[in-house]
This record gives structure tokens, C-alpha cells and sequence, in this order.
């Protein structure tokens, strides 16, 4: 009787998973949210994402926030409407996005971050990030370095909602301001981006024309400046990015930028696709949430290896 | 007796009540103005308050002698993980090493605000190991070798990266700013620290958590 009992139990509870693991309206399908392609960065993240996926059999659904939390939010909307079995998302926002992920969580739609953190655990599943405080602090590292311990500089800080503009530069800062023949002259944001860097390292440049050098919180912003600089005839100024994009690469080998630091973001997503993988099969996660992913410095020693943020041997 | 133990046990919650229930009020300080700010997060209080009871203690139990250590670390980097390392058990971060150094300093950078001792262990007048002593201090090794405290337990980067450091403060403050600067070469020296496997090719950068130097 008992046995009996049980064994109903067991089907029922058996015919319940399949039911919740396969819905009727979609064959397993994987979103994978980033801000916008325009920066190779995230482009390599959705690319290597949508391999592996391909690789394990899902279908994917490539979508892009533009770093817009509202839009964010519908796409998210988007991702549950179409059934998706997981999220695989760059988020726009460190704060703004917890009510996202969220939301994911509560239709049942489990979340795998990459790159950026959120300021809450136990909502994603993984939160996959680069250890961007070692990064930022091996870029500096450099920086100091070429500098020769001395002289005036710029640094270009990222968006101020991202959580990775304030790590980064906070890295940074704690190398640099340990010289104290380091002297910053100006920060201010370019947003991550490239037009800005360029824009905004012209009036710095108008107004502090004695500088030796600029770190910027990521490369496009490193590629905004040394053009910028270029076109005022300073190619004495040292400039350090963060991403190891292969643009930062190929600037590198033609003696333009100095340095850059890779984050493995092409990595980075393909563990993100596995670990949702593991989870929609098992429905267990990896043992911690958080993971750090260590970040590699790139100069013209190595500059050869890097390709599509990842380092060959 | 359960009757009297129950009744001082009343009263002490009597007493704990009354006193709960006053208020004392006192101007806070920059720092606990910042920490309340921060919810309650104070790293450099956490690292000067672990550094005596636990991490001293940890890193000497833990470390194997440098030449063990990294001849272990040299042939399987895990079994010298398991042994003498910690690392986060998710994540790509290297294993972290707890290691003694008892050698002769055969070069010493003391200019850079980086500075180190590149150190032979072994008699053959060649560094096997370069040992760091501020006060500008690279990376976190002491952080990273510490198995009892966890990234998952900190709000975010910026708090683990806060609390990397301020261990790296309160060492500079205890104990790297009290070493000579001068005429180092050819000095023995003693430490007990930590580094994270090095890349291929590189000295091995190790973070002391305490240092002596002799003659």
C-alpha cells in the first residue's frame, strides 16, 4: 500500500517536472541580453554565448539593452513570453536591474550574469564577472610603470551606473595614488564610449596640454583618446585601456596604446551557457554564485596572443 | 536552584529591556558616520581586528617552507593547493600559497615605491623568490590565502576589493614601514607570507605577513 502510495507520488511528481520542463510553445530556447554590439566587448560575449548554445542544441534569442534599464525590462518581458529556459544577460545597471532579474525569477526564468554584478545574491543563479579590481590594478600597474613613477595624467572613467566603472577606477587609484609624483588633472566620464573618449580627451587636452599620460576604464574610451591625441600631434602620451579588445591590440602593435588588460568575456560566456545548461538539466547551479575571473595584462610582449578576447598559448 | 537560576535569568532580561529601552546618544565620527553609511562595513577595522587571532596564526600553521612549497606548486599546483593554498572555489583566480622564506637578499629594490628584496633560498646566489615590502603592495595575496573568508559574503567588488586592501594597509602599518631601506644586500632574511602561483617564467611575488631582517 505504502509502496503504491509512493510510487504515485513519484509519477506525479515525475509527469509535474516534465510538464514544467517542457512547455508546449517552446523548444528549449536560451536569451542572451547585452548591451549593444557596437563595442566588440559585448559582441564577443553574445558570440560566444550563442556557440555554446548552439553547441548544446538550444535555440537563442540575441537581444541588446543599450545599457536602457526600461528597455531592459521589457526584453526580459520578452525572454519569459517566448518561454526561455534561461537568461544569459549583461545587465544595465547594478541597482536598476535587480527588479529584472527579479521578475526573471519569479516567471520561473532562471538568470545567468556575465560581466557585471548585481548589488543582490540568491536572485541569479551565477554571477560570472571579471575581477576587474585585479585587472584595473595590473593596468595601473603598467601605467605607473611606463610613467616612471612621475607625471601628470587623465584618467577616463566609465559609465557611473556600472559598478565596473567604479571598481575599475577605484583599482586604479589605489596603485596610483601611492605615488605621489602621480598628479591627476582631470577624470571625467566618457560612458565607455568611443566618441566620447574622443570628444572629451580634445577639451582636456585645450586645457591641460602638459599631461604624459591617460588610463581609460575600457578600451573603446583608450581608443577615443589616443586618436584625440593623435590628432593633436602627441604621440608622446601614454595611453592604458581595460578589455584586451583586438582594436587596443592592433593599436598596441603599431605603437599607439601601451597597454590593456583582457577579461576573458569570450570565456566568460561560454561558462555562463554551461552552467545554465547544468541547471536546466539538474536544476542545481554552481557551488557559489559569485565568480571571479581573473584578468591578464596585455602589452606589446603579448599583444600577438590575443584574439577575440582570449589569449592563445 | 532552577528556581533561582530562572529568576536572576528574569531579571537580567528585565535589566537587558530597561537598558534597551534608554537611549544614549553620542555624535558619531567621520569613520563610523562612513561605516553606518556603508551598512555596518568597516575593512579596515575587520583586517586589523582578523590580522592577530586569525591570520597570523592561519598563514604560520598553513605554510610549508618556500622550497616545498614551490617544488610541489612547480610539479601539481593542486596537491600544493590542497596542502599549502586557498583559492575561491568557483572562478578562474590561481591557487594562493602559504609559504616561510629563510634566505639571503641578493638584490633589493628600494627606490621604486614598489619595493622588494629578491631573495635566494637555496645558496646558489640566484633569486627564487621576491618578496615585496611596500608600501605600495601588489595584488591581495593575503586576502587570497585566507580559507575562512569568501567574495559570496561581500556585497560586491568594491567591498571585496576594499577589504583585499585593507589588509595590505594594516601590514604596511605593523609591519613593512618599520624595515630599513638601506644597504640590504647580503642580509638574511625570514618571512612567513603569501603568493599566488606565479606565470610561467616569473619570480614568485610574495606578500610577508611578518618579516625579519638579520644580518
Amino acid at each position: 500500500m505504502k509502496l503504491t502510495r509512493r510510487l504515485t507520488l513519484a509519477a506525479f511528481a515525475g509527469a509535474l517536472a516534465l510538464g514544467t520542463a517542457m512547455p508546449a510553445y517552446a523548444a528549449d530556447l536560451i536569451a542572451i541580453i547585452t548591451p549593444s554590439h557596437d563595442n566588440p566587448f559585448f559582441k564577443a560575449e553574445a558570440v560566444g554565448a550563442e556557440a555554446r548554445a548552439k553547441e548544446l542544441g538550444y535555440e537563442t534569442l540575441i537581444l541588446v539593452h543599450d545599457d536602457d534599464a526600461n528597455k531592459q525590462s521589457q526584453l526580459i518581458d520578452t525572454a519569459i513570453g517566448r518561454g526561455a529556459k534561461a537568461i544569459i544577460l549583461d545587465n544595465a545597471g547594478s541597482e536598476a536591474s535587480i527588479a529584472a532579474v527579479q521578475k526573471a525569477k519569479d516567471a520561473g526564468v532562471p538568470s545567468f550574469l556575465i560581466d557585471r554584478e548585481i548589488n543582490a545574491t540568491g536572485i541569479a543563479v551565477s554571477q560570472i564577472v571579471s575581477n576587474n579590481y585585479q585587472g584595473a590594478q595590473l593596468g595601473a600597474e603598467e601605467f605607473v610603470r611606463l610613467m616612471g613613477e612621475k607625471g601628470n595624467y587623465v584618467e577616463l572613467l566609465g559609465r557611473e551606473a556600472d559598478l565596473n566603472a567604479g571598481i575599475r577606477s577605484k583599482g586604479y587609484h589605489d596603485i596610483i595614488d601611492e605615488y605621489p609624483d602621480m598628479k591627476m588633472v582631470a577624470q571625467q566620464s566618457a560612458n565607455w564610449s568611443q566618441t566620447e573618449g574622443y570628444s572629451k580627451m580634445e577639451t582636456i587636452l585645450q586645457a591641460n596640454p602638459d599631461i604624459q599620460g591617460v588610463i581609460a576604464g575600457n578600451d573603446t574610451m583608450a581608443m577615443g583618446a589616443i586618436a584625440a591625441l593623435q590628432a593633436a600631434g602627441r604621440k608622446d602620451v601614454i595611453v592604458v585601456g581595460f578589455d584586451g579588445s583586438n582594436d587596443v591590440r592592433d593599436s598596441i602593435k603599431a605603437g599607439g596604446i601601451k597597454a590593456t588588460v583582457l577579461q576573458p568575456a569570450y570565456a566568460q560566456a561560454q561558462m555562463a551557457v554551461d552552467q545554465a545548461d547544468a541547471y536546466i538539466k539538474t536544476g542545481k547551479g554552481p557551488a557559489e554564485e559569485k565568480q571571479l575571473m581573473d584578468c591578464v595584462l596585455i602589452n606589446a610582449d603579448n599583444a600577438d596572443q590575443l584574439e577575440t578576447f582570449a589569449l592563445k598559448d | 536552584m532552577p528556581f533561582i537560576r530562572t529568576g536572576t535569568l528574569t531579571a537580567m532580561v528585565a535589566l537587558a529591556l530597561a537598558l534597551s529601552a534608554c537611549k544614549i546618544i553620542k555624535t558619531p565620527t567621520a569613520e563610523e558616520a562612513a561605516e553606518a553609511a556603508s551598512g555596518g562595513f568597516n575593512p579596515e577595522r575587520q583586517a586589523s581586528e582578523l590580522w592577530e587571532p586569525k591570520v597570523l596564526p592561519y598563514l604560520d600553521q598553513r605554510a610549508g617552507s618556500f622550497q616545498e612549497v614551490s617544488a610541489l606548486a612547480g610539479s601539481d599546483p593542486a596537491a600544493a593547493g590542497a596542502k599549502y593554498g586557498h583559492k575561491e572555489e568557483q572562478g578562474s583566480a590561481p591557487w594562493t600559497f602559504a609559504a616561510k622564506v629563510s634566505g639571503t637578499v641578493v638584490k633589493a629594490e628600494t627606490k621604486s615605491r614598489a619595493a622588494y628584496l629578491d631573495t635566494d633560498v637555496d645558496g646558489d646566489g640566484k633569486a627564487d623568490v621576491r618578496i615585496q615590502i611596500g608600501p605600495v603592495i601588489k595584488g591581495t595575496a593575503i586576502r587570497d590565502s585566507l580559507n575562512f573568508v569568501n567574495f559570496n559574503e561581500f556585497k560586491n567588488q568594491i567591498q571585496w576589493a576594499e577589504f583585499g586592501k585593507a589588509f595590505n594597509n594594516h601590514l604596511n602599518a605593523v609591519t613593512l614601514d618599520k624595515l630599513p631601506r638601506e644597504g640590504l644586500e647580503g642580509r638574511k632574511v625570514e618571512a612567513v607570507g603569501a603568493y599566488p602561483l606565479p606565470a610561467k617564467g616569473q619570480l614568485p611575488l610574495l606578500t610577508p605577513a611578518t618579516i625579519t631582517i638579520g644580518d
